[in-house]
């Protein structure tokens, strides 16, 4: 991904040098990377907003009213992944890194799969909390 | 306005809920199966759909299941009879709001107006 916003689910105050969190509908904050010719030029973080059941599509919305290009989860469901495909925003999987930069520089280099629907939390195939 | 769509094969299964849901700045739908309800979300905009447990063509969750791969954005409610626990396993992912028992009723309607109205003014961004 050479331009663009990047949106990883962090924890506590999110950062680059954040931990990435394990279901992104309940993380704390939502750490912006934006990417200009394949390079970080600038990184910001935004509150996430309180999770209530069935609430799933307002990240959705949160995402796409800052113009998040891509989303990099750990795990996510059926329904926000259909709604962030809607919106445009590709979603990318890593199920194993707890750490946000290596999992940022993967994808910025083109090395991260986009999440399958069979990934999905639900959709038969499960998928993996970051260690 | 808040549009909502009732899909069950027997109306009466959902009359107390619907009764509960009338009024104010609330428009209801039925359905009377799966196919008829897609039908009516493909040309109509919804903000809550709630299913009966069994549709006839299909079940309840396989409704919310295919609604969600075609308009995510519509929020769902589903009756069933398994326990809590057990229907966080089956409707996993699906993104459902609000769990009703079988024969919903006007307390029900309450909830769950309150909990989708909840989630209408979040999504609405600052």
């Amino acid at each position: 991904m050479q331009n663009g916003r990047i949106a990883v689910p962090s924890n506590g105050e999110g950062g680059l040098d954040a931990t990435r969190s394990g279901h992104f509908g309940h993380c704390d904050v939502f750490t912006f990377i934006d990417v200009e010719n394949g390079e970080i030029k600038n990184v910001s973080t935004i509150g996430n907003q309180g999770h209530v059941q069935g609430g799933c599509m307002v990240p959705v919305n949160l995402l796409a009213s800052h113009n998040v290009n891509a989303l990099v989860v750990g795990g996510i469901g059926l329904r926000p992944l259909m709604g962030f495909k809607q919106a445009g925003i590709d979603v990318y999987h890593d199920s194993q890194r707890a750490e946000i930069k290596p999992v940022v520089e993967d994808l910025i280099a083109g090395k991260l799969p986009q999440i399958r629907e069979d990934q999905v939390c639900g959709g038969g195939g499960g998928a993996a909390n970051p260690a | 306005m808040i549009r909502i769509l009732l899909a069950s094969r027997n109306k009466g299964s959902m009359s107390d809920l619907e009764a509960g849901l009338t009024g104010g700045d609330v428009q209801i739908t039925r359905a009377d199966s799966g196919s008829k309800g897609m039908s009516m979300i493909s040309e109509n905009i919804f903000d809550l759909v709630v299913t009966d447990e069994n549709l006839g063509d299909m079940t309840g969750l396989e409704f919310i299941r295919t609604i969600i791969a075609k308009n995510p954005m519509v929020n769902c409610a589903a009756v069933s009879p398994l326990a809590p626990g057990d229907f966080h396993e089956a409707s996993e992912g699906l993104g459902i709001l609000m769990q009703l028992p079988a024969r919903p009723g006007k307390e029900h309607a309450e909830r769950l107006l309150d909990h989708l109205k909840k989630i209408l003014n979040t999504m609405e961004i600052k």
